[in-house]
């Protein structure tokens, strides 16, 4: 028994240090008035960043945003990465080889990933708007009403291979026996995976879909590189937001009020998505 | 070698108890079986004795040294698993060589030793191979390989046979026998299977509920089963066993069967048993006989199991062939029990009258 | 039979077209490193003479002392993941009591946004007087990698069968020499790939460094984002520092894909 203890302490004391620590210290700060360019002690405020947090028209801007853009990525993610997972399963010509480059894209560092599309689709030296004028297509991709969306277009382009991924963990891990009698029983291809595949799968989806919506929610390279929230406040997501408040106004209670806000709706979702799954199995 | 001696081993699982009080002591050099329904605490003792589980109260032994509270690696034994444990990473050489390397014993040494062993056991083609390129009974070998390797004193098999289909199980069975006879080392195998254990052993144990049900030899614990436990676990087809009253040597069973046997003294309710060798049909049965109806009958070369049903109760027989020429499924036959052959049990606690 | 044959041809198209979403933005990225300011202005030149001033610019700005830090700090975090999640993990996997509690442990740490835990880690930083040092960084690191690590080893473990370390203690060896010796080596390829994946993560990630160590302690990402403000000037030198970013990561990932999916599936689909 002291062996099991011996080998699991390390990970729980450095758990305890480097999560459970600065949890607690964060919980501190969001009481206090603390600001980086502060040499004395912080004053203790309660509850009143959390209040002004509420109250703060902006951040709950930034909010609404964030959703819209957390729903636009993700749906798109869902529908392309199911039609690629799919099709690469039945993949067999260079299997590795197509894996591996189709998979690619969640492998490399988000802030370059922004910084290369914002090249790419600059108005004046971007490759796209300009093969799109060249067809008689004016489109400005981070002009007004039109930014957000791109934005949701660049993490599908990074992040639909991480869905990609999970489903194909997924349908490698259904058994055969259901898919082959549903095709005995004279079932269509479209049939059997409305019938038997996707439901076989949704547990796997809706876990990707959580893991994927938590990610989203996070989104700040992309802002970052690309629109540094603009045009106007088109673009200002929550994340983008909460550095500004701490790291350029130096506000650092406030905005640890903010993150602890985003905490409790990203665990608020993972309960309701938790409830589901078990309702799902009792049913 | 050594013999093995567990005094009053108890094994806990939170509160339910696994083995309970166990007793037992196997003699130098012999070759004993444990035997019992999943569950009954064989396996639990046998991991006991490797130093898998720790125990909770008892004290074992091997030889005069007191193991009790020894990790694995000092007890001198070696183990064959269920599923053989052969490491993946090791060729089929390396496998067998790698308990030497606890022993520090120098390489190339150990190397030759493991050829030795592989060429005994007629895996020598196969000696650089890996595990999952070999059959399940070339695994079985691999790991009977390692097991004989180091010359333990004691071999623990853990259902080594139960992956094996029919065929190979019962080859690999006598050459278990053999190699163990050759080596003369203090054995201690375990299996659910009944007729596994009737044909491997010197000694049987027979196991229920973490205790020794009955222990002897295969002859006399399939001859003089101390309860009904026994009696139905050990012999195949089951034993028929019919609850009723004896009175001068004569059965009746609470549904009406009456059965002749030689037991004169009993008097009162009992259990009868008889083993299907021993329930006797004749197709031109005597007035006196109870009667039963042939359900059912399966040839199996020679000799045949045919289902009865008399008075409404199921009775299991065994005859040669030869006896079935005017009986066929539908016919009504007389009962007999052969002479000296019924076993009486009480019927409450279901132990074995004298 | 006209049906499937339908369907495969869509199969197909759909994995070209999205092959080549993949593909040109690299591809065009590489172009735009090895092109002249000049050149740069007309996107849709394809056939030029290459030219290496961007690279040079680039490799002497410092871009590579960056790339070194972003090693450091991924070996680093990597280096005690592997070590101390390897240790929790086989414990974890080996005796089932106390995991649940661990497991969700480690689960929350992995969806705590990064904004909650920053500025603890900023403002500690500051009081010990390592703002802007490899050392925040690093710890910062390990909030997101040791878990995962942890959860994709102890997936690994438990497909380990019990009975091979039982007959290695029986076969004479110490319960750490048996760990050693037979399960260690059955994990293998699964640490390397879990190792990879951390590796990716660490590298991959901005925001802590940029908070933490926005100076001279910058790495590769946070000097990358250093191009952003000198706009068309310097994308040529942003191009080749994108590169250097992302062609290790994406060749290692070819080593990985594979064992990703069953860490994956045993690991976080299959709970």
């Amino acid at each position: 028994m002291t062996f099991k203890l011996g080998m699991l302490a390390p990970l729980i004391a450095l758990l305890v240090l480097i999560v459970g620590f600065p949890l607690a210290y964060a919980l501190y700060l969001s009481v206090t008035d603390y600001k980086l360019t502060d040499r004395g002690t912080p004053g203790f405020v309660g509850i009143d960043n959390f209040l002004s947090t509420l109250t703060n028209v902006d951040f709950w801007e930034a909010f609404g945003t964030t959703v819209l853009y957390v729903v636009m990525a993700v749906g798109a993610e869902v529908v392309l990465g199911l039609a690629i997972a799919l099709a690469l399963q039945k993949q067999k010509w260079a299997k590795d080889l197509t894996r591996s480059m189709l998979l690619a894209p969640m492998f490399i560092t988000p802030i370059a990933v922004g910084l290369t599309f914002r090249f790419l689709l600059n108005d004046q030296i971007g490759a796209i708007p300009a093969m799109l004028r060249g067809i008689g297509i004016s489109y400005d991709f981070f002009g007004p009403g039109r930014a957000l969306m791109t934005l949701a277009a660049i993490d599908a382009w990074q992040w639909t291979p991480f869905m990609v991924l999970l489903l194909l963990a997924g349908l490698e891990s259904i058994p055969k026996q259901p898919l082959e009698a549903a095709r005995v029983d004279g079932g269509s291809a479209w049939y059997v995976f409305r019938r038997v595949t996707f439901p076989l799968l949704s547990p796997v989806l809706v876990i990707a879909v959580l893991l994927r919506a938590l990610d989203a929610l996070k989104v700040f390279e992309y802002v970052f590189a690309t629109t540094r929230g603009g045009p106007g406040t088109e673009t200002q997501t929550i994340q983008y937001f909460t550095y500004q408040t701490g790291i350029q106004f130096f506000r650092l209670g406030e905005a640890s009020s903010m993150a602890f806000v985003l905490l409790a709706i990203v665990l608020t979702l993972i309960i309701l998505t938790f409830r589901r799954i078990e309702r799902g199995r009792a049913a | 070698m050594a013999n093995v001696t567990f005094s009053k081993v108890n094994k806990m699982y939170g509160s339910s108890r696994i083995v309970s009080d166990l007793d037992l002591e196997l003699p130098d050099g012999s070759f004993t079986v444990m035997v019992g329904p999943s569950g009954c605490g064989k396996s639990t003792s046998l991991r006991m004795l490797a130093g898998l589980e720790p125990i909770t109260s008892g004290e074992i032994k091997i030889g005069e040294r007191v193991v009790t509270d020894l990790e694995p690696k000092d007890r001198d034994i070696a183990m064959v698993f269920q599923n053989y444990a052969l490491y993946p990473h090791l060729s089929v050489r390396e496998n067998i060589a790698f308990p030497l390397r606890a022993t520090k014993t120098p390489r190339a040494l150990a190397l030759k030793r493991a050829d030795e062993v592989a060429d005994s056991l007629g895996l020598a083609h196969l000696a650089a191979r890996k595990p999952k390129d070999l059959s399940g009974g070339q695994q079985q070998r691999v790991a009977i390989g390692r097991a004989i390797i180091r010359q333990p004193s004691v071999f623990l098999f853990d259902e080594p046979l139960s992956n094996l289909d029919a065929k190979l199980r019962v080859e690999t069975r006598t050459e278990l026998l053999q190699i163990q006879r050759r080596l003369g080392i203090t054995s201690l195998y375990v299996t659910h299977d009944q007729e596994e254990a009737m044909t491997l052993s010197d000694r049987i144990i027979v196991m229920r509920e973490g205790q020794i049900a009955q222990q002897g030899t295969p002859l006399e614990v399939y001859s003089r089963p101390t309860s009904t436990f026994v009696a139905e676990f050990v012999g195949s087809p089951k034993m028929n066993l019919i609850d009723g009253g004896i009175e001068r040597g004569i059965f009746t069973s609470d549904s009406g069967i009456r059965l002749e046997t030689q037991e004169i003294g009993a008097t009162g309710l009992v259990t009868l048993g008889i083993r299907p060798d021993d329930l006797l049909i004749s197709s031109s049965p005597e007035p006196t006989l109870s009667l039963a109806t042939v359900e059912l009958i399966e040839l199996l070369g020679p000799r045949a199991i045919v289902t009865l049903r008399a008075h409404d109760r199921v009775l299991t027989s065994v005859v040669g062939a030869a006896q079935l020429a005017n009986v066929r499924e539908g016919s009504i036959v007389g009962l007999s029990v052969r002479k000296n052959s019924s076993h009486l049990f009480d019927q409450a606690s279901g132990s074995r009258l004298p | 039979m006209r049906k499937p044959k339908l369907l495969s041809v869509l199969r197909i198209t759909l994995l070209w077209v999205a092959a080549i979403f993949v593909i040109v933005p690299l591809a065009w990225i590489t172009l735009a490193s090895f092109k002249t300011p000049q050149e740069l202005n007309d996107p849709g030149l394809v056939l030029f003479t290459p030219n290496f001033d961007s690279w040079a610019s680039v490799l002497s700005s410092g871009i590579l002392d960056a790339a070194y830090r972003s090693l450091v700090v991924g070996l680093v975090t990597v280096g005690i993941s592997i070590v101390v999640g390897g240790m929790g993990a086989y414990a974890i996997s080996k005796y089932k009591a106390g995991g649940s509690v661990t497991r969700f442990g480690i689960l929350a740490a992995q969806v705590l946004p990064p904004a909650v835990l920053v500025f603890p880690f900023l403002t500690m930083a500051y009081a010990l007087r390592l703002n802007d040092t490899l050392v925040p960084v690093i710890f910062a690191h390990l909030s997101f990698v040791l878990p995962v690590v942890t959860w994709f080893l102890i997936g690994f473990f438990d497909a380990v069968p019990p009975a091979l370390e039982e007959q290695a203690r029986v076969d004479g060896f110490s319960r750490f020499r048996a760990f050693v010796l037979v399960v260690l080596p059955q994990v293998l390829p699964g640490i390397g790939a879990a190792a990879i994946f951390g590796f990716t993560l660490s590298w991959n990630d901005m925001f802590y460094g940029l908070i933490l160590a926005p100076g001279n302690a910058a790495i590769l990402p946070v000097a990358i984002s250093g191009f952003n403000t000198f706009r068309g000037v310097q994308l040529g030198a942003m191009s080749a520092a994108i590169l250097i970013a992302v062609v290790p990561v994406v060749i290692a990932s070819f080593f990985i894909q594979r064992k990703l999916v069953q860490g994956i599936s045993g690991g976080a689909v299959k709970s």
